[in-house]
């Protein structure tokens, strides 16, 4: 049997302006755990809204969304989803820029039941895994781009979700930041055996995921596991 | 770090924006302290005034609003002598008299027989006799603010008198006060044979039956009203007016504190939609939101009436330097009101920060991962 999808999508669609804007038209899609899945495609595709929608921070206007089986309807459903099991990675980092790399990411954990001790051990646990260690009492100002994506990126893990959802996590890196991010992020989704579904333009960064989903006009063209370089030559 | 630190770096981080809603918040609780403990100093003055010279019933003529307006007869003196339980009555007239310097103060104009004069407390001379005329007790106060001693003159309507005694009463209406002979007094004022007041002392003060048949008799005699001490004023027009536009205004200015509490937590909130989709988007409940923003709303709040105090209570001491007011009352702010206040607009302040609040978890989360 079948091992039962982390998250589904059954016919989601999304529609802005009344149905002007369709930026998703009946997607179906299934992601087991531990995978690693890049959504490519043209600017205004819908691997943004794509995103959105599985986070719940954008509402399908159509279809339904199952998180291990089980439809999510409410909006306080996707509340305790993003705290407890859904972790997001920004292109923009998005961190408080008056708290201190430890504090935007002690953030994340407000509402948790650990005691500020224990808030404070896991923080130091997440900006080591992200090396960030003496980084720790510094102001997102006072880091380099590359710093600033792995506070976002311990934030985003903090909770141990298992979905992290990133988009264009490297967009406002240069390359050597950018590929370091990308390993970051890869080695902490098979560490953990979480889900990395990670929008993309870069074909190089696409294709270190074990699987690809190609978009156009809110649809899924192709789905497919990613084929390997040598493979793809001959 | 907890919901307070983090509210707390929110209001740091728009450091001028944040300390002018505290000044704001401040004036509006120091406005309200200074101007409402005005209108109760007012009243509490008075009362003080007349405590101190042992009067238990005022009688004054009924009907007439301005507090120094009404005459009664002075011949009425001896028939109210006489009622059961009445120990003592004294007449006096009262108005503010030009002095020396284009300066007005208080005269009283007390009657010889009157036991106002049993028990003045003196700082320096003596009380006059009784058949000496254009002779004055001054305030210890006022005497030193016009540089008199015993023994000077003081002009009273363009007349001398010779001070005879510095007088060295605590309320601060006594302190700043002039008296002066009925007689002399009521000549100058075209007044023969009226006086502004009547002060009774009652044989047994604690019976509260017998002053109330002492008031009903005199009642029915003339048309005169009778009231204690904290009464005097409950039908005065000048005081109930004063009383009206300070209450009025105390409240305006803490209503325009809330107002500013409520705009500065507004724009916060409009400028901050990003944030707020962050904290969205990374598991925030719209309750833990709308509690955040509230802390802040709270901290502006309590900031500003601590501030707000210290304003208010030197707000009372500038305007009781003020000598058109200082002469004759003391704005002395009470614990009560100082707490009441700050409470006040504490509560108000966290009311005022829930609208943004609300306004803040209507907005989208989506906001924070478009695209800016």
């Amino acid at each position: 049997m079948a091992s039962q999808p982390l998250i589904a999508l059954e016919h989601v669609g999304h529609e802005f302006d009344g149905g002007r804007i369709v930026a998703l038209r009946d997607i179906n899609l299934n992601f087991g755990g531990g995978e690693s899945v890049a959504v490519v495609g043209a600017s205004g595709s819908g691997k943004t809204t794509l995103i959105l929608v599985m986070c719940g921070i954008r509402i399908p206007t159509k279809g339904i969304l199952r998180w291990k089986g089980e439809p999510v309807t409410s909006l306080r459903q996707w509340t305790d989803l993003r705290r407890s099991e859904i972790g997001i990675v920004f292109q923009d980092f998005n961190l408080f820029p008056t708290l201190t790399a430890s504090e935007n990411v002690e953030v994340a954990m407000f509402g948790s039941s650990a005691s500020s001790s224990e808030r404070r051990r896991q923080v130091e646990e997440a900006l080591e895994t992200v090396g960030l260690t003496d980084r720790a009492t510094h102001l997102p100002q006072e880091l380099s781009g590359g710093e600033r994506q792995r506070v976002a990126i311990a934030r985003s893990i903090i909770n141990n979700p298992k979905l992290i959802l990133a988009d264009e996590p490297t967009g406002n890196l240069d390359s050597v930041n950018a590929s370091a991010i990308l390993d970051l992020l890869f080695d902490l989704q098979r560490a953990r055996g979480a889900t990395l579904v990670m929008v993309s333009h870069a074909p190089d960064q696409a294709g270190r995921c074990a699987r690809q989903l190609n978009m156009k006009d809110g649809k899924v063209m192709t789905d497919r596991p990613t084929v390997p370089a040598r493979e793809e030559a001959l | 770090m907890n919901h307070l630190e983090f509210a707390f770096r929110n209001l740091q981080r728009r450091r001028a924006r944040s300390l002018l809603t505290i000044l704001g918040v401040a004036f509006a609780v120091g406005s309200f302290i200074t101007l409402y403990g005005l209108s109760r100093s007012v009243h509490e003055n008075v009362e003080r005034s007349f405590d101190e010279h042992g009067t238990d019933l005022t009688v004054k003529r009924r009907g007439i609003a301005e507090p120094f307006g009404g005459t009664i007869p002075e011949t009425l003196i001896p028939e109210i002598a006489k009622i059961p339980g009445v120990a003592a009555v004294s007449g006096q007239l009262i108005t503010f008299a030009a002095t020396d310097n284009d300066d007005n103060v208080l005269a009283a104009g007390w009657a010889p027989a009157g036991f106002y004069w049993t028990n003045v407390p003196l700082k320096d001379g003596r009380v006059p006799s009784r058949d000496e005329r254009r002779v004055a007790l001054v305030g210890y106060d006022i005497a030193r603010t016009l540089g008199k001693k015993v023994g000077d003159e003081i002009t009273l309507l363009g007349e001398k008198f010779r001070i005879v005694g510095l007088t060295d009463y605590h309320s601060i209406i006594n302190r700043n006060q002039v008296i002066v002979k009925l007689a002399d007094l009521q000549e100058l004022t075209f007044r023969t044979g009226a006086v502004t007041f009547l002060s009774i002392k009652l044989e047994h003060p604690d019976d509260q039956a017998e002053a109330g048949r002492v008031a009903q008799t005199i009642e029915s005699m003339e048309k005169l009203s009778v009231s204690r001490s904290e009464g005097m004023l409950r039908n005065d027009s000048l005081f109930g007016l004063l009383t009206a536009v300070s209450t009025s205004m105390a409240w305006v200015a803490l209503l325009m504190g809330v107002l500013m509490v409520l705009n500065t937590l507004l724009m916060a909130v409009l400028e901050r939609t990003r944030e707020i989709g962050i904290l969205s988007a990374i598991g925030w409940s719209k309750e833990r939101i709308m509690g955040a923003l509230v802390i802040e709303g709270f901290i502006l709040s309590a900031v500003g009436s601590i501030v707000g105090i210290v304003l208010g209570v030197a707000g009372s001491k500038l305007l009781s330097a003020i000598p058109a007011i200082g002469r004759y009352v003391a704005v002395e702010p009470t614990l009560p009101l100082i707490a009441a206040t700050a409470l006040a607009a504490i509560a108000l302040g966290i009311l005022g920060s829930f609208y943004p609040a609300f306004v803040a978890t209507r907005a989208s989360p989506a906001a924070a991962l478009e695209r800016a």
